[in-house]
């Protein structure tokens, strides 16, 4: 017997890829550090997930809403440094490049 | 001495009434003359009997006119009066004789005709026995009122009977078919003279009041269309104001006397009338919201006897009483009673625009749907304009409104009223909020409700399984409606999901145009569609090779993400390619993988296969997706849950009294064939048309068939249903008569 599949209409979820759990194991805990937000929910000023309210990732491995970091880079009293480990934040290129141009130059240089 | 002085005495008085009496004639003249005179006047007064000729024929008028000046110059009229009295008296048991007679008479015959001859016979002595008018309005007044004492201690209770039906006789029949009766305007003066009118008022009136009761029962018992109240009173102006003009109106001469009887008795007559009515609608008012909006007239005869008639409280009794028996029992589908709520809301809405009422009412009926566990689901897939929901609690007349849950009363409404005087401690001044804001108050919170709208909005947009972008945006008007009710923010997961659906079309376009897949994923927010159904399933062979292609390719076109399958939810369409043979089919996501599973191996035990697919899948669930594939002829069972894989069909009988055997041993409806089906639905809802027709009597099948499409799941056409009904008949346990069903009753 052969079976030909014709047509099949699956569901999926999207999740992002964060890189460090590359497999598929039990990703519940992961949340955003700043909000405790899933990474797949959005942050608090947003409404929409996904596209509308990307991640960003730092040198330091580090994960966040873009929209948290870049409110919390913008506060004096961040000092520029990731808010986990107190380490000056650089965003880490590869990820982010694809999503919002310039984004990784911006933030530094909030005043 | 004391003696002369006596004697003198008794001369002077005998001398002054002698005098008084000889009227001053000489000797004995005058004396003769008052004995004649007193003998002339006694003659004339006379009680005699009815072949007599009358005292006028005896006597000259100038002479008795004469002998009466006589006595009463002598003042001995009132001892006339007095022996005319006793001459009566002794004279009355002659018409009393005869009384008992007619009243045996009716009593025999039970024929009025003898009441009314009773009554004309006692005119006539009356009319024999009264005093002429000439002799003054004293000799008259006496004899009315004692000739009155002496009949009405002579008619007995069987009279009054009798007198009661002959009132009622001379009455405008109930059915307008019959004619009515000639006036007879002999008798009601009859009636009058002799006194009955004044002493059976009440008689009289009764007979009115059971006539207009008998009339309002009859004409609107079960009319509820249109309005009843103008066509009642027109017909008691036609019918009754006539014969209360007989009854009361014999007196009156000028039309202000007429006016205001009318009004006096009229408006008695018309408030009994209105009282009748109310009474009746009080009774039938549960079907009356039955029926509604074709018992508006209905509804609108009882706000106006409500105005005029104090029976709020009968109302709120009857109707809590009558939910209480029919509607709020585990029989009524939750549909059904949310219906009835909603037309009980607008029903007395019309009859009470306040609210009081419907407060007073709604409250058991808002306490039970709160118990009900699925009130929330019902009133959403209204909402949502379930189709198989049935009729729509919304009006569409009606305008959409943001939910109204204000508690608070707001003071500064310049059109705030005080509360009714009936309203009670508890009763909240509801502002006329819409069905929709009512319903939903029947809860403390929204929440609810927007919880339920999610789960059935995703299972909604689940089942879209063709990229049907028209499907998606109807759901999306849907939704853009309902956020005017319930807020945009409440709504905003909605709009996730909807978004979801469009991305995923989008998505899905790229990637088939890139490479060309059998997948059509729709790709969900996680966190914004309801928890779905748990279930895991390790999809094997190509199914497998399928997933994970377009999942490189969804990471291709969007790097930063990646795709995690719900493998158990979805749809295959497939073929399978036998020897002999091919089977299309659109099946779930196990049976799929199931079938895969034979591709590569044609024996198969159940436990085998469920380790294959990954072990959390249940054996009920694994025993329905072989079965699906046992039904379509694909596999056949060998032994005890051993399946093996028919690559050459096997004669259909064989393959039929396994399935009959296995599935007896398991019971699963989903495996038994269409009529099983649909007999076992239709036993279901038995219990539903058993407690339709115990509650409302009888029904047309028409009626029995819109009230089951409430029922969760029924989708059985009418003729289906009326071939159970046949069926259920000849079990003797419904009767059919002029297309109404009802119960058997043994
Ligand atoms: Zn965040
Ligand atoms: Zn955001
Ligand atoms: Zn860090």
């Amino acid at each position: 017997m052969k079976v030909i599949i014709k047509r099949w209409h699956a569901v999926a979820q999207w999740r992002w890829d964060t890189g460090v759990s590359s497999d598929d194991g039990d990703e519940e805990g992961d949340v955003c550090g700043i909000c405790r937000v899933p990474f797949e929910g959005c942050c608090p000023s947003c409404k929409v997930p996904g596209d509308d309210c990307p991640l960003i990732w730092g040198e330091c491995t580090h994960v966040f809403h873009m929209h948290c970091l870049l409110r919390w880079i913008g506060t004096a009293a961040s000092n520029q440094q990731c808010p986990m480990d107190r380490r000056p934040w650089v965003t880490a290129e590869r990820k982010v490049k694809n999503l919002v141009p310039g984004a990784g130059a911006a933030a530094p240089s909030a005043s | 001495m004391a003696t002369d002085a006596l004697r003198a005495q008794v001369a002077s008085k005998w001398q002054e009434s002698f005098t008084r009496l000889n009227q001053n004639e000489p000797g004995l003249v005058g004396l003769l003359n008052f004995s004649q005179a007193w003998n002339i006047a006694r003659e004339c007064v006379r009680p005699r009997s009815l072949e007599e000729p009358d005292a006028l024929t005896q006597y000259e008028k100038p002479t008795f006119q004469a002998s009466f000046e006589l006595l009463n110059k002598c003042r001995r009229l009132p001892i006339l009066l007095e022996t005319f009295l006793e001459d009566m008296r002794k004279r009355f048991p002659v018409i009393k004789a005869e009384m008992d007679q007619y009243t045996l008479d009716y009593q025999r015959t039970s024929d009025t005709i003898h009441i009314l001859n009773l009554v004309l016979r006692l005119l006539q002595w009356y009319q024999k026995w009264i005093p002429r008018p000439e002799l003054g309005a004293t000799l008259q007044s006496a004899f009315v009122l004692s000739f009155q004492t002496h009949i009405f201690s002579s008619l007995s209770p069987t009279f009054v009977r009798g007198f009661k039906e002959l009132c009622a006789s001379t009455l405008p029949p109930v059915d307008s078919d019959t004619i009515l009766p000639e006036p007879n305007p002999k008798m009601w003066e009859a009636f009058e003279i002799l006194g009955l009118l004044d002493r059976y008022e009440n008689i009289i009136a009764s007979v009115a009041y059971e006539h207009i009761e008998t009339y309002v029962l009859t004409t609107c018992a079960g009319h509820w269309s249109e309005s009843m109240l103008v066509h009642l009173r027109k017909w008691m102006a036609d019918k009754i104001v006539p014969w209360m003009m007989l009854m009361y109106g014999r007196t009156v001469t000028t039309t202000n006397d007429a006016q205001s009887m009318l009004q006096n008795v009229g408006s008695r007559f018309d408030f009994h009338m209105a009282k009748t009515l109310c009474d009746l609608r009080t009774q039938e008012i549960f079907d009356i919201i039955i029926d509604f909006p074709d018992s508006t007239g209905a509804l609108q005869d009882l706000r106006d006897c409500l105005h005029r008639v104090d029976q709020r409280a009968a109302l709120v009794h009857a109707l809590r009483k009558a939910n209480q028996k029919r509607l709020l029992h585990p029989g009524a589908d939750t549909r059904l009673i949310l219906t009835q709520y909603v037309a009980t809301i607008k029903c007395l809405r019309i009859i009470d625009p306040p609210g009081v009422l419907l407060f007073k009412v709604a409250d058991p009926i808002r306490r039970y749907l709160r118990e009900r566990p699925d009130t929330i689901r019902c009133i959403v897939s209204n909402l949502v304009g379930d189709e198989d929901s049935g009729d729509s609690l919304v009006d569409e007349s009606e305008p959409i409104q943001p939910l109204q849950q204000s508690e608070l009363e707001e003071y500064t409404d310049p059109n705030w009223e005080p509360e009714p005087v009936d309203a009670g401690p508890d009763f909240r001044a509801n502002k006329p909020s819409d069905v929709i804001s009512t319903l939903i108050s029947i809860y403390d919170s929204k929440d609810l409700f927007v919880k339920e709208l999610q789960v059935l909005l995703a299972q909604r947009l689940l089942a879209i399984t063709d990229d049907n972008s028209e499907k998606v945006e109807k759901e999306r008007r849907n939704i853009e409606i309902l956020k005017i009710r319930f807020g945009e923010a409440a709504l905003q997961v909605c709009e996730v999901m909807l978004k979801d659906m469009t991305d995923s079309k989008r998505i899905n376009g790229h990637i088939q145009s890139h490479k060309e897949s059998v997948i059509h994923p729709t790709i969900i927010s996680k966190h914004f569609w309801p928890i779905l159904e748990a279930g895991e399933i390790s999809m094997p062979g190509q199914f497998q090779t399928f997933q994970d292609e377009y999942a490189k390719e969804f990471s291709a076109f969007k790097p930063d993400k990646k795709l995690r399958w719900l493998p158990h939810m979805g749809t295959v369409h497939l073929e399978l390619q036998l020897e002999d043979r091919a089977i299309e089919a659109d099946v779930p996501p196990l049976e799929a993988a199931f079938i895969e599973l034979f591709s590569e191996q044609d024996v198969w035990t159940m436990d085998q296969l469920i380790t294959k697919t990954g072990l959390s899948v249940d054996r009920k669930a694994a025993l329905k997706a072989l079965l699906t594939w046992v039904d379509l002829g694909a596999i056949k069972e060998v032994s005890e849950h051993t399946f093996k894989l028919l690559e050459v069909a096997e004669a259909s009988t064989a393959g039929r009294e396994l399935r009959a055997a296995t599935t007896s041993v398991v019971e699963l409806p989903s495996a038994l064939s269409i009529q099983q089906q649909q007999a076992e639905q239709m036993k279901l809802y038995w219990k539903f048309i058993e407690g339709m027709l115990t509650n409302l009597g009888s029904l047309p099948i028409d009626r029995i068939q819109s009230m089951l499409r409430l029922a969760q799941g029924y989708d059985q056409t009418v003729e289906q249903l009326g071939a159970f009904m046949e069926a259920a008949r000849s079990e003797g346990l419904v009767i059919t008569r002029d297309g109404m069903w009802r119960l058997n009753p043994k």
